[in-house]
C-alpha cells in the first residue's frame, strides 16, 4: 500500500506501478501484531531490486516470524525523487505505505560500488540521518550486506553493522539481539559492542584507523573489545538452507522476470579477476530432489512458465545431465522452460542443450575474458581457443548464428598484442561459422565482441594491482576497433569512466567517506545509470574534498602493505592470493577445485566442493 | 496437446483497481497469463516457436484507470469445465486489485463494440496556483457548441472537435469537484480516450486538475451492453 497523496503525482512519473506495491506475495501484516519492522532496501530501481534473488530469500525468511515485518523499498527514478521532494512524501515501504523513519531496521544489500551514493540518498529520502553518529537511539539501525560489504570502508560512516557473507542466520541472530535489548533498555552502543561478537557482524564504529604519511594505513585497532579479526557466515548444507516457497511476482515486466532456483554456492574455478569466486568459497552444491522440488513448488506458486538455474558457473554442477532430466520431466508436462545462464565454453554440451527447454533460438554468450591463450592462463579463465571454436562449430550447426563474447581489457600483464587478439579472436568466430558444414543456411553470422574494463577487487589475486587509466583504456578500445576488418562483428565496450569510480570504491578506505557525504549532498546518485553518472562532478567532489581518486584506483600495493580490509576474513588466506598473483605473472594456472586443492584455506569450514571424493 | 471433443469461447468479466490502476496494458497481459498458468486452468495455447496460452482483451484499458468492466478471451479446452469456477480460481492467483467477477460464453464480438461509459471524477491538483469552483466551470464547459483538441493518432496529431463525440454527459457535484458519467465512442472504429475531454477542460478553466476515471461500461450498438 502507498500512502494515499502519491496518488496526486504517480501519473506524472514513468512506470508508476514502480511505487504502488500490492504484488501477489507480498506480504501484509498487521502493525500492531508485530514487534520489529525491517525495511529491506534495494539501492537502485524496482525492475533492478525486485530481479535480486537475495531479497526474495531474506524477505520470505523474515516473513516466516510471526514478531517480525519486513518490507521492500527501493530507490525512486529521478521523476519520482523529483515529485517526492516537491510534496514532503519521504520514501516508504512498499507493503505498509511507511515512511523509512519507522523501521527499526533499514537494510541494504549493497551489489555494486556504485550504488553507493544511493544508499545515502535513500535514507535521507526516507527521515533518517545519513551518518551514524546521528543516529542515537536503539532504533533506525542501518545494517548492509550483500558482496559489497567485503570491503564497506568507504560507506563505514553511514552504516550501524555490515554483514559478511551469507545472510540467512546472522541477520536474525542480530535482530533476535536487538529486540533483547530493547526489552533491557540498553543503549544503542551497549547493542552494537554485543553485536559485535556475533560471528559476521562488522560493527565499523568500533575500529579505529590510523594511516602513515602518505595515506595507506598504518593500522586497524578494535575497540571495545570487539575482535581483531571478523569472519564471514555461510551456510555449509544447502539442502537445509531456507529457500522460500514463493515470490513477490511483480505487476510489472522487471529485468528477470522468471523463477530463479539457486543451484549451488561458490564457484571452483578460481578465475583470478573474479571476487565472486573467491567471497563466496567453497562450492556447496543443492541435491537433485531439493533442485526439482524447489523449482516445482516456485513454479505452481507463482505461476511463472520459466525457470533459471542461477549460479556462478552452472555447466559446472556435478549432476547437471541427471538434474535437468528430472526436471524436464515435469517441466515440459507443465509447460516451463528451463534456462541455465552462466554457461562456459567448455561446459556446453549436445546433452546439456537437447533438455534446455527453451525452444526460442536467440543466441549464445560466452566469456572468453581474453583475447590469447597466454592472458587467459594469466588469469585462470582455463578455456582454449580450441574449446571456444569447437563450441561455436558445434552451436552453428546446430542453427545458431548469433554469438556473444565477453572480454575484458586493462587485465594485469595485459600488452597490446594481447588487446589485438580480441578481434582475432572474433574473427576465428566468424570464420568458423562459414567452415561449418550444416549450418543454418541464408543467415548471415552476427558476432558481437564487447569489452569492458577490468577493476581489481578485494579479495583477488589482483587485488594489489593498479586499474589502467581511462586513457590507457580508451587506447586499447581504439586498438581493438582497428583490428576489426570484418562487417560480421559488432564492438561494444563499457564506459570506462564508470569503471574508473567503480575501482576507487572497490579498494577505497574510510577518507572516502567525506567525498560520499559531499557527493550525496551535490545531489549524486544513480551513479552505475548513464543518465545519471557524471565523472567531472565527481573529480570535483575528490578536489573539494583534497581526495586524489588514482592513489585508489591506478596505484600498485605492495603484498605488506595493510588495505583497507585486512581485518575481514573470508576464509581465504592471503598467502594463497599472493601466490596466484604470482602464478598471473608467471602466466601459469591453476587447477580448479575438482581437479586439485589448490590451498586457498576454504577447508577450514569442513565442507562443500574441499570435502568431495576426487 | 491432448484431443478434445469442444472447445468452448469463454469470457470473463474483471475490474481493475487499487494498486492494479498502475500496470500497463502489456503488463496485464504477463499478470493474466501467469494467473492462467498457476490456476492450471486448461486452455489453448499458441502453437508456434514460443507457446503460451492465448489470451486477448476486448477493449485496453488506458494505465491509472479503474474499470469495473474489463473483459479477457480465451479458449476453454475442458468442456466439463465449470465456468462458474473459474472467477475463485483465478481470483486466488491474481493480485487483489484484480478481481474477476464472472466467467461466460463470449457473445459478441470485439468489433462490435460501439461506446464505453465513463465516470470521471475531477478536483483541483493539490499543485494548482489557486482553488476554483468546479462545478459552474463544468456546466459552462458542456454549453460549448465545440471543443478542439489535439488528438495523437497514427498518422500524426490530429485536430478534433470533441464535442459532437460525447454522446451523454451528466455532471454533479462531488466531494472536493465534480464527477461526470459519460459515454464516449470506443471499439475498432473510433475511440475517445476520456483523459482528452479532462486536458480540454483543464485548459478551459486554467486549473491543473487531478481525476480518477473509472470506466464503468462497455457498449455494443443501441446501447446494449457488450456480453
Amino acid at each position: 500500500m502507498y500512502p494515499k497523496e502519491v496518488e496526486h503525482f504517480l501519473m506524472k512519473v514513468q512506470k508508476p506501478g514502480r511505487y504502488v506495491g500490492g504484488e501477489l506475495g507480498a506480504v501484509v501484516k498487521d502493525r500492531s501484531a508485530v514487534d520489529t519492522r525491517f525495511a529491506f532496501c534495494f539501492p537502485d530501481t524496482y525492475e533492478v531490486g525486485m530481479s535480486h534473488l537475495g531479497i526474495k530469500i531474506l524477505y520470505s525468511q523474515f516473513n516466516e516470524r510471526d514478531y517480525l515485518w519486513c518490507e521492500r523499498v527501493f530507490a525512486p527514478w529521478i521523476d519520482m525523487e523529483e515529485q517526492m521532494r516537491a510534496h514532503g512524501v519521504p520514501l516508504y515501504a512498499l507493503e505498509s505505505g511507511d515512511a523509512l523513519s519507522a523501521f527499526d531496521f533499514i537494510g541494504f544489500t549493497l551489489q555494486y560500488e556504485l550504488s553507493f551514493t544511493n544508499m545515502l540518498n535513500m535514507l535521507s529520502l526516507g527521515g533518517v540521518p545519513v551518518l551514524a553518529r546521528d543516529r542515537h537511539e536503539l532504533f533506525n539501525i542501518v545494517v548492509a550486506g550483500g558482496p559489497c560489504a567485503c570491503n564497506p570502508e568507504p560507506i563505514a560512516d553511514f552504516v550501524d553493522i555490515f554483514f559478511l557473507g551469507e545472510g540467512e542466520e546472522v541477520d536474525l541472530e542480530v535482530i533476535e539481539l536487538y529486540r533483547r535489548c530493547r526489552s533491557e533498555g540498553v543503549s544503542k552502543d551497549e547493542f552494537l559492542r554485543r553485536a559485535s561478537h556475533i560471528r559476521g557482524v562488522y560493527v565499523p564504529a568500533l575500529y579505529d584507523v590510523s594511516y602513515h604519511d602518505d595515506g595507506t594505513i598504518a593500522a586497524v585497532t578494535p575497540l571495545c573489545g570487539a575482535p581483531e579479526r571478523v569472519e564471514k557466515r555461510l551456510m555449509m548444507n544447502m539442502d537445509k538452507s531456507y529457500y522460500p516457497s514463493r515470490f513477490v511476482v511483480p505487476n510489472i515486466e522487471i529485468i528477470h522476470d522468471r523463477a530463479v532456483e539457486e543451484i549451488f554456492r561458490g564457484c571452483i574455478r578460481g578465475c583470478r579477476f573474479c571476487q565472486a569466486g573467491f567471497l563466496y568459497r567453497p562450492v556447496r552444491e543443492k541435491s537433485v530432489s531439493v533442485i526439482s522440488d524447489q523449482c516445482h513448488t516456485l513454479c505452481r506458486n507463482t505461476g511463472y512458465d520459466e525457470v533459471s538455474l542461477s549460479s556462478l558457473s552452472s555447466s559446472d554442477y556435478s549432476d547437471i545431465v541427471p538434474m535437468l532430466t528430472e526436471l524436464s520431466d515435469w517441466a515440459e508436462r507443465e509447460n516451463v522452460s528451463l534456462s541455465l545462464p552462466s554457461l562456459r565454453v567448455d561446459g556446453f554440451s549436445d546433452d546439456i542443450l537437447s533438455r534446455l527447454t527453451t525452444v526460442r533460438k536467440s543466441g549464445l554468450t560466452f566469456a572468453p575474458e581474453a583475447g590469447s591463450q597466454r592472458l587467459r592462463d594469466a588469469i585462470n579463465k582455463n578455456v582454449t581457443e580450441d574449446e571456444l571454436i569447437g563450441t561455436c562449430s558445434v552451436a552453428f550447426a546446430g542453427g545458431y548464428s548469433t554469438v556473444k563474447l565477453y572480454f575484458m581489457i586493462g587485465l594485469p600483464t595485459e600488452t597490446m598484442d594481447d588487446v589485438a587478439d580480441i578481434a582475432n579472436l572474433a574473427q576465428k568466430v566468424v570464420n568458423t561459422f562459414y567452415a561449418t558444414e550444416n549450418r543454418a543456411r541464408g543467415k548471415s553470422v552476427r558476432v558481437t565482441a564487447s569489452a569492458s574494463s577490468f577493476v581489481p577487487k578485494p579479495f583477488t589475486p589482483f587485488q594489489w594491482e593498479p586499474q589502467d587509466t581511462v586513457e590507457m583504456l580508451q587506447d586499447k578500445q581504439r586498438h581493438i576497433k582497428a583490428h576489426i576488418h570484418s562487417r560480421k562483428i559488432s564492438y561494444s565496450y563499457h564506459d570506462s569512466d564508470t569503471s574508473f569510480l567503480e575501482a576507487v570504491f572497490a579498494r577505497g578506505d574510510r577518507k572516502l567517506c567525506r567525498a560520499m557525504l559531499l557527493a550525496h549532498e551535490r545531489g549524486i546518485r544513480f551513479d552505475s545509470w548513464g543518465d545519471c553518472f557524471s565523472l567531472s562532478a565527481w573529480m570535483k567532489v575528490f578536489d573539494d574534498c583534497g581526495i586524489d581518486p588514482a592513489f585508489y584506483a591506478n596505484r600498485r600495493r605492495s603484498f605488506d602493505e595493510i588495505l583497507p580490509w585486512d581485518h575481514l576474513d573470508y576464509g581465504i588466506t592471503k598467502e594463497f592470493l599472493i601466490r596466484e598473483c604470482r602464478r598471473a605473472y608467471e602466466s601459469r594456472t591453476t587447477p580448479h577445485c575438482r581437479e586439485q586443492c589448490a590451498g586457498c584455506g576454504a577447508m577450514r569450514y569442513g565442507g562443500g566442493v574441499c570435502c568431495e571424493e576426487r | 496437446m491432448g484431443e478434445v471433443s469442444a472447445v468452448r469461447n469463454a469470457r470473463i468479466v474483471f475490474g481493475k483497481d487499487q494498486e492494479c490502476r498502475y500496470i500497463s496494458h502489456l503488463d496485464l497481459n504477463r499478470v493474466m497469463l501467469r494467473a492462467v498458468q498457476k490456476s492450471g486452468l486448461n486452455i489453448w495455447r499458441t502453437e508456434g516457436f514460443n507457446t503460451h496460452p492465448y489470451i486477448t482483451f476486448a477493449l485496453p484499458l488506458s494505465l491509472g484507470y479503474v474499470s469495473r468492466c474489463e473483459t479477457m478471451d480465451f479458449r476453454l479446452l475442458d468442456d466439463d469445465e465449470d465456468m462458474d469456477a473459474v472467477p475463485a480460481m483465478l481470483n486466488a492467483c491474481l493480485p487483489a486489485g484484480i478481481r474477476v467477477y464472472s466467467c461466460c460464453d463470449a457473445v459478441h464480438k470485439p468489433a462490435d463494440i460501439t461506446a464505453a461509459v465513463y465516470t470521471v471524477e475531477l478536483s483541483v491538483s493539490p499543485d494548482a496556483d489557486a482553488a476554483v469552483d468546479l462545478y459552474p466551470a463544468m456546466t459552462s464547459f458542456l454549453s460549448l457548441s465545440s471543443v478542439m483538441v489535439e488528438k495523437k493518432t497514427k498518422k500524426g496529431m490530429k485536430t478534433v472537435d470533441l464535442r459532437p463525440l460525447i454522446l451523454d454527459c451528466t455532471a454533479e457535484r462531488c466531494d472536493g469537484g465534480v464527477r461526470l458519467t459519460m459515454t464516449l465512442p470506443a471499439g475498432p472504429s473510433e475511440n475517445i480516450n476520456p483523459s482528452l475531454f479532462v486536458t480540454a477542460f483543464s485548459a478551459y478553466c486554467r486549473t491543473e486538475l487531478y481525476s480518477v476515471i473509472t470506466r464503468e461500461k462497455i457498449l455494443i450498438k443501441d446501447g446494449e451492453p457488450f456480453v
